[in-house]
């Protein structure tokens, strides 16, 4: 058997593997090592099995992922959410489907200091969704609207997806945090799009909520500084030069834990209790990658990437259809597996593909996470969808995915906009070497 | 019980993960203003880094929290769920005493020759100890699972 039939089989197997239960970071490291030996000896498989976890535990470029969970989880426990929903309020309030953008301008906001769209979605399911079902609103739409709006969590910058993915990808981090800047806003502007439209469709899923006064929009408005300033630290002052990206997640967690204490908003408790998500989750995700290290080691021994490149070009497909297949294997990828893992076992083999048509890296990176926000809501495994329906257990899953179907149509009018127009990604990390 | 070490093993990893912040933060202060960085801040965070990570590992075995692909829940019964949920156990159990078991003479032959960091002069064991700990640890809490499958008889999902 040929190292490229190796490969794929390897693929198909671990796909199989997975579907039978098996944790997704055991199925990585069992297929993976498995695979190495068959290629390449027992001896060099069984050393990279337990060489690996050491190297990525000791990885500094790792360290930043922990403190951007950490970040997210104190911003959310210290009830940052309720005052930029109430901000966001301040801005809709008195036209129809105030609501529903407000809980996107608040994810979007809020995406900026936290960059996982579970702890997004989580958050904002405890405050948007009771509000908007208290004013009647369709909770379909309501559960559905979180659902989408809580994805811009990974893709406005900073991003725990954009740093996993900079490190296999071997990517710069502050340009792809600047590259994802634009489409993660023009993604948010697309959902209030959909919004729009779903108030004139259906007027009845969205009754008229009374408007704010100017004194409470205004009031609501002050509590946007506590944002402003946690994604100055953690964002801006990459870009300034103040800080290497770890120390700026490290300084924003401390200042979001500070904020937190300061204003009474979070308690020692909460604290401790957002240190132990954080720990738990980081060491969940680090599990997976490093099978993920481990399976993708294999597969660029098989050389499958580089015969894959050869094998397109040689059959002559045109760059336009390449796409679009990579387009639909992220889409069906993303219906069943996590997005993390998606990205990681993907990237070593689809990215030189990508390159090969004249795609660069930090556009990749920008195009995967956009795959992912449109995977973390797609049946049957929408992970965001799985936490609100968590939290509201009383709303069907299938009246969640009803309701963000509009938000999917948004998602793949980017990806289109993505494909045609590569500078809506790459502008403004070019504009900020200069 | 199982919780209660749950929780001792958490609250260590979130020790170490606020030690990393601390750190960092006083470096950053110290350096801005007293032009005093903390030496050697990369090796310490790579050690606090492995001590959380590796402390926080059997806590998620032991709550059972490791991602799954669950699209087979839909598609057969809850016995046959349960009965692959006995497999990944098992199969998880032994990709962890692989892991172990392969790690030993790496970290032997890194403790022989004396390895240190380079700033520090940190014996490189001191960041073998948290991980082989770490993985030990989980392949434990990966047993106590499998027992726990066997005595309860019901579902041991994930506890709120």
């Amino acid at each position: 058997m040929s190292n490229l039939a190796i490969g794929l089989l390897g693929a198909m197997v671990l796909l199989g593997v997975m579907f039978l239960r098996v944790p997704i970071g055991v199925a990585l490291t069992l297929v993976g090592a498995c695979g190495y030996a068959v290629v390449d000896g027992w001896r060099k498989a069984l050393t990279m099995v337990g060489a690996v976890p050491f190297e990525l535990a000791s990885a500094y470029s790792l360290s930043l992922v922990p403190l951007f969970i950490l970040m997210g989880a104190i911003a959310s426990r210290a009830g940052m959410s309720r005052e930029l929903f109430d901000a966001a309020n301040g801005v809709f309030s008195g036209w129809r489907g105030s609501l529903t953008n407000a809980t996107i301008g608040a994810c979007a906001a809020f995406g900026a200091i936290c960059g996982s769209s579970i702890a997004t979605a989580a958050t904002f399911s405890k405050v948007a969704i009771p509000e908007m079902r208290r004013h009647g609103y369709d909770e379909g739409l309501a559960a559905g609207c979180v659902a989408s709006a809580g994805t811009l969590g990974i893709l406005i910058p900073p991003s725990v997806i954009l740093a996993i993915y900079s490190l296999v990808a071997e990517q710069s981090l502050p340009q792809l945090f600047a590259a994802a800047l634009f489409p993660g806003l023009l993604l948010a502007t697309l959902y209030i799009v959909v919004v729009v439209i779903i108030v004139r469709v259906r007027p009845q899923w969205t009754p008229l909520v009374p408007a704010m006064t100017l004194a409470q929009r205004l009031r609501a408005a002050v509590g946007l500084w506590k944002l402003a300033l946690l994604f100055f630290l953690a964002v801006v002052g990459i870009y300034l030069g103040w800080f290497s990206p770890t120390e700026a997640a490290a300084i924003a967690a401390f200042a979001a834990a500070v904020i937190g204490f300061a204003t009474r908003t979070l308690s020692i408790r909460g604290f401790l209790d957002a240190l132990l998500d954080t720990v738990y989750s980081t060491a969940m995700l680090f599990f997976i990658i490093v099978g993920a290290f481990i399976f993708s080691r294999f597969i660029v021994l098989t050389r499958l990437p580089n015969e894959l490149v050869a094998w397109v070009h040689q059959v002559g497909l045109s760059p336009f259809l390449i796409v679009v297949a990579v387009v639909l294997l992220y889409f069906l990828l993303g219906t069943f597996l996590e997005e993390v893992s998606t990205i990681l076992i993907t990237v070593p083999v689809i990215l030189p593909l990508m390159a090969s048509i004249g795609y660069d890296g930090i556009w990749f990176g920008i195009f995967v996470t956009v795959m992912a926000t449109i995977g973390l809501i797609s049946p049957p495994l929408g992970l965001t969808v799985f936490v609100i329906q968590a939290q509201n257990p009383d709303i069907p899953a299938s009246k969640i995915y009803r309701g963000t179907l509009p938000f999917l149509g948004a998602d793949f009018v980017l990806v289109g906009l993505l494909i045609a127009f590569p500078a809506l990604a790459l502008w403004l990390p070019a504009a900020l070497r200069m | 019980m199982i919780q209660f070490v749950a929780r001792i093993f958490g609250y260590l990893a979130a020790f170490f993960l606020a030690a990393m912040m601390l750190l960092t933060v006083a470096d950053i202060l110290l350096r801005s203003f007293f032009s005093y960085p903390i030496r050697g801040m990369l090796e310490l965070i790579e050690l606090g880094l492995a001590c959380t990570i590796f402390i926080a590992l059997p806590a998620v075995f032991l709550r059972d929290e490791h991602l799954v692909v669950d699209v087979i829940d839909h598609l057969t019964t809850p016995f046959t769920v349960r009965i692959l949920d006995l497999a990944g156990a098992l199969v998880s159990l032994v990709v962890l005493v692989v892991m172990a078991w392969q790690m030993v003479p790496l970290a032997r032959s890194m403790h022989e020759f004396g390895d240190v960091t380079s700033d520090l002069s940190i014996p490189k064991i001191y960041y073998w100890i948290p991980v082989l700990l770490g993985v030990v640890a989980s392949a434990l809490a990966t047993l106590v699972f499998i027992a726990r499958w066997r005595r309860a008889g019901a579902p041991v999902g994930p506890q709120p």
